[in-house]
């Protein structure tokens, strides 16, 4: 018999098999198999009660080590105890030898490598595994050995990340291999691939979860297992990048992945398929800047009309988004908010990994725009799959989150982590000629520019961030407590700045004394906070209670804005407005055009000084909306501003000693931005029973 | 001399030139494959497939590891495993690994003790205080109303009234890192040196001034052994680990003597 003839009868065998629907009975699905990771811990008594008021506690949920394919190529040997180490307070070692420490320490903290390929480029690194006997992986051999993790590294580095690794990956076995038979019956693509060992993969995601256990301390400090589902979309490349949290010590055997399936939407379904099985989770998608506009389509993955089983199943798995972080802030963009003196922040707009990078189409890809895409698909009838809570988090891939201005290490390991490599402080000759170097020897364009008569890297690195934070107001620090802040969107998110705010509507908030210690207590009585719904009470008019509080060691606050936005009844014509509602140093706000007046602080470009006599330690107010139409469904969520300060790319060139690169921002705002609440104008006929 | 054991020396002798003669080259090319490689071969590859191989799998397995030994023994006869990094490291490892278990296996009680008191400061479970505040906002007069209202309150009882703190008023055990995230480290500062169910002020943070009454302090203790066992027999193991390493290290290291290019510039 020859091979084809086999072939033939396999192949028809399993069409067979398939068309009798017999199929089911052999194959099992293994990414739907559950493990307990939990691990032996002391218990610890904790005595303290729960705050039914809340605390506002600070974290990240999204940290890359090791074990992320792209990570381990930008040198990056981390581990995730070292990651959580890092969270708890503890220096840890950049790749290039520097110690990353975080100002204070963080409140919870989740490891999220990327799912696609976790662990394997260790693997093909360690000369000693099986894989490494493979001849496509002689390129990545030993590459982090120790004498290699240099700025010299560089271009083999980028070389490995652009060209190797997509061209090497995606060879599967021969079809009568018995390793593509394990694949179709456990429904587990990935061991049909030659590059891939399962064993190592399981391997490495059960050293995530238990690094996550082992450090998990309720009442002190929490984790969450967890990791990146780093999809796109096969035209355009557009980013559709989600992570994936767990609620408790257990998860499935394997991380659920690109290779599984592209479509967000078959994610949603397997994280069903575990909420069956007991095993709660939610997926924040993450850089919408970058996806080209595809993060929030008002059409499915597969170009159908989205409907309300489509909203709801979005909305049940993923309730809150990460709106900033190192590659830029999502809230919105100059040509979407022509109106918002504030857009223009941190913009990156780039699709995400593209080579040469390439425009990222601001529609669909901000936060602002996607929640007034919901109010209008609402109003089409199909639904709101764009009612999400807002966090921010850093994206980091050194272990270690980068959130101050003047400490800041940028993400990519080797790549970004000097000054002259993220183009904030001009190239020397030395450097300008390494890279023309590699440019010949990788056959890469030369990746540098000329602004003003100097040379700077031309990678794009400068576009990128001192960013974000996810904050929960949770009853108390521990993993069910923090999670369910997240399900019901009471979060918000910061640009690594540590304010704080609350924000309250109801009918009846400024019957609430703003001077006394039952205020919190009141407004949670009296109304619904950041993430819920508002329904309509008779028509009335809601009014809103904010109060932001000052990072203690960061810059003071300078004002307090409510965007609004809304889709006209009439015509389902989107609109938004900018009011700000509380100034600083006991300004008013102008009722003509709803704006401070300026408060006059000031940077100092020369130290990165900043005036030490205005700007407020707190802002409180109600506000009522002068423009409110019972009858219009629509969103309100609050921007706190902070007074300006230097930008990440100011400091580097003040350390340096040169003057900061001209067409960066010297000075940005730090900022923190609440989830929205909605206005419903049907009253639910029930009375609002409060969170 | 016994002749019997003379004899054995004369066969002894005989074998010995015997397996000279016959194996001096010979020997270097054979390979030799145990059962039990066989068997561990077959099983990895059972346990990876999910199925036994077929004999045509088999021969390749066996091909697979013929080709492998050939090509380190002709890398050995080449001299290649001198002088390679990847290869000490590797055989550092190895025998890392190899003393690390030659640990013996659960410690006892005694031992457990003995290493949970060098070590109690590892299981120290810290101060924690319980606090109440009136808060004085920065936004209005903070230092003055704060004072005015405090010398009221020691003189005539006035009921102390200040702002509503972000936070909150009253805190209950918190520890230090808590009260240094939430108020500072000077407001901190301020909470340690103060005495019980006394009214304090004003104190200053980067919010503005408070008037402190710390309530209760539950001073730091070790808990004892059986509140934290299995951390501690974590520990423990570990330590043990590290421990067998460097004493195996120390032992040897004597036999070494390291020489390096006095006039090496560095």
């Amino acid at each position: 018999m020859n091979k084809s003839f086999i072939g033939l009868i396999v192949v028809s065998t399993i069409f067979l098999i398939y068309a009798t629907g017999f199929y089911t009975n052999f194959q099992t699905d293994s990414a739907l198999e559950i493990v307990d990771f939990s691990i032996d811990q002391p218990e610890i008594e904790n005595s303290v009660p729960p705050n039914p008021e809340r605390i506002p506690l600070y974290g990240d949920l999204h940290v890359h080590t090791k074990y992320s394919f792209d990570a381990y190529i930008f040198g990056v040997t981390a581990t995730p105890y070292d990651a959580y180490r890092y969270a708890k307070g503890e220096a840890i070692k950049h790749p290039l030898g520097f110690d990353m420490k975080l100002r204070e320490p963080l409140d919870f903290y989740a490891v999220t490598d990327h799912g696609f390929y976790m662990g394997m480029i260790e693997n093909y690194a360690d000369t000693s595994s099986e894989m490494s006997k493979k001849e496509w992986t002689k390129p990545m051999h030993n590459i982090n050995r120790p004498e290699n993790v240099t700025i010299e590294s560089l271009g083999e580095r980028t070389d490995l990340f652009s060209s190797v690794l997509s061209q090497a990956i995606v060879d599967p076995y021969p079809y009568w291999h018995p390793k593509l038979w394990k694949a179709w019956f456990t429904n587990n693509i990935q061991v049909a691939l030659q590059s891939f060992d399962y064993d190592v993969h399981k391997s490495a995601w059960a050293d995530v979860a238990n690094a996550a256990e082992e450090f998990n301390k309720p009442g002190e400090f929490t984790t969450f297992i967890g990791y990146e589902f780093t999809t796109s979309t096969d035209v355009e490349g557009g980013n559709l990048h989600r992570n994936v949290i767990f609620d408790s010590s257990k998860a499935p055997i394997r991380p659920w992945t690109r290779i599984d399936s592209l479509n967000p939407e078959d994610l949603w379904t397997w994280m069903d398929g575990l909420r069956d099985k007991g095993v709660d989770s939610l997926a924040m998608p993450h850089n919408s800047n970058g996806s080209n506009g595809q993060m929030f389509e008002v059409e499915t993955f597969r170009g159908n009309p989205i409907s309300i089983e489509y909203a709801e199943k979005r909305m049940r798995n993923e309730p809150v988004v990460e709106m900033t972080q190192v590659k830029g802030t999502s809230d919105t963009h100059p040509l979407l908010s022509p109106d918002d003196e504030w857009a223009d922040f941190e913009i990156m707009d780039k699709r995400v990994g593209s080579r040469p990078p390439t425009y990222s189409m601001p529609q669909g890809g901000y936060v602002r725009d996607a929640y007034l895409r919901g109010l209008t698909l609402e109003w089409e009838g199909r639904g709101n799959p764009y009612k999400f809570g807002l966090i921010g988090s850093s994206d980091t891939h050194t272990g270690a989150g980068g959130f101050d201005e003047n400490n800041y290490w940028s993400k990519a390991g080797v790549l970004d982590g000097t000054d002259m490599g993220r183009g904030s402080v001009p190239l020397t000759q030395d450097r300008i000629e390494q890279l023309e170097e590699y440019a010949e020897l990788y056959d890469q364009p030369i990746s540098i520019q000329d602004i003003e008569g100097r040379t700077y890297a031309d990678v794009g690195f400068d576009q990128w961030s001192a960013s974000g934070l996810a904050v929960a107001w949770a009853e108390e620090n521990t993993r069910d407590s923090i999670f369910q802040a997240f399900k019901r969107k009471e979060t918000f998110a910061t640009t690594g700045t540590r304010m704080a705010v609350r924000f309250f509507a109801g009918f009846d908030m400024q019957s609430i004394d703003m001077n006394s210690e039952d205020m919190v207590k009141n407004a949670y009585a009296k109304g619904v906070t950041m993430g819920a719904d508002l329904f309509s009470q008779d028509n009335q008019t809601p009014q809103f209670l904010v109060w932001a509080q000052r990072d203690k060691l960061g810059a003071p606050l300078q004002r307090v804005q409510i965007i609004k936005g809304w889709v006209e009844n009439a015509s389902g014509t989107p609109k938004e407005k900018v009011y700000d509602v509380a100034c600083s140093d006991g300004l008013t706000v102008d009722p003509i055009t709803n704006r401070c007046p300026d408060n006059g602080a000031k940077v100092n470009i020369n130290d990165c000084s900043i005036s030490s006599d205005v700007g407020a330690v707190e802002l409180k107010t109600t506000w009522v909306d002068p423009d409110f139409d019972p009858t219009i469904k629509a969103f309100y969520y609050v921007r706190v501003l902070e007074n300006p300060t230097c930008r990440w790319s100011t400091w580097d060139a003040l350390k340096a000693g040169v003057k900061p690169r001209p067409d960066l921002d010297e000075t940005i705002q730090e900022r923190a931005w609440s989830s929205p609440i909605w206005y419903i104008p049907e009253s639910r006929k029930l009375d609002i029973i409060p969170l | 001399m016994n002749p019997r054991i003379v004899a054995f020396f004369v066969i002894g002798l005989i074998i010995f030139i015997l397996d000279i003669g016959f194996n001096s080259e010979q020997d270097s090319k054979d390979i030799y494959i145990s059962d039990q490689e066989l068997t561990s071969l077959l099983s990895a590859w059972k346990s990876q497939v999910g199925r036994p191989p077929s004999d045509e799998e088999i021969v390749s397995i066996i091909n697979n590891f013929v080709q492998e030994e050939i090509l380190y023994r002709e890398a050995l006869l080449l001299e290649l495993d001198q002088e390679d990094r990847i290869i000490k490291r590797r055989l550092a490892q190895k025998i890392t690994f190899l003393k690390q278990e030659t640990i013996p296996g659960d410690p006892s009680q005694e031992e457990l003790e003995n290493f949970f008191n060098l070590n109690k400061d590892d299981y120290f479970v810290p101060a924690t205080y319980s606090f109440s505040h009136h808060y004085f906002s920065k936004e209005s007069n903070a230092k003055e109303r704060a004072t005015k209202a405090f010398n009221d309150y020691q003189t005539n009882g006035t009921e102390l009234i200040g702002d509503p703190f972000f936070l909150g008023k009253n805190f209950y055990q918190n520890s230090s890192n808590e009260i240094k995230k939430n108020f500072g480290e000077l407001f901190f500062s301020a909470i340690e040196n103060l005495s019980i169910n006394e009214w304090s002020g004003p104190h200053e943070s980067a919010f503005g001034q408070h008037i402190i009454l710390l309530k209760e302090v539950k001073n730091g203790f070790s808990p004892p052994l059986e509140k934290v066992l299995i951390k501690v027999q974590q520990d423990y193991l570990s330590q043990a680990q590290d421990k067998a390493i460097d004493e195996y290290i120390n032992e040897i290291r004597s036999q070494y003597r390291v020489i390096i290019n006095p006039d090496y510039k560095f």
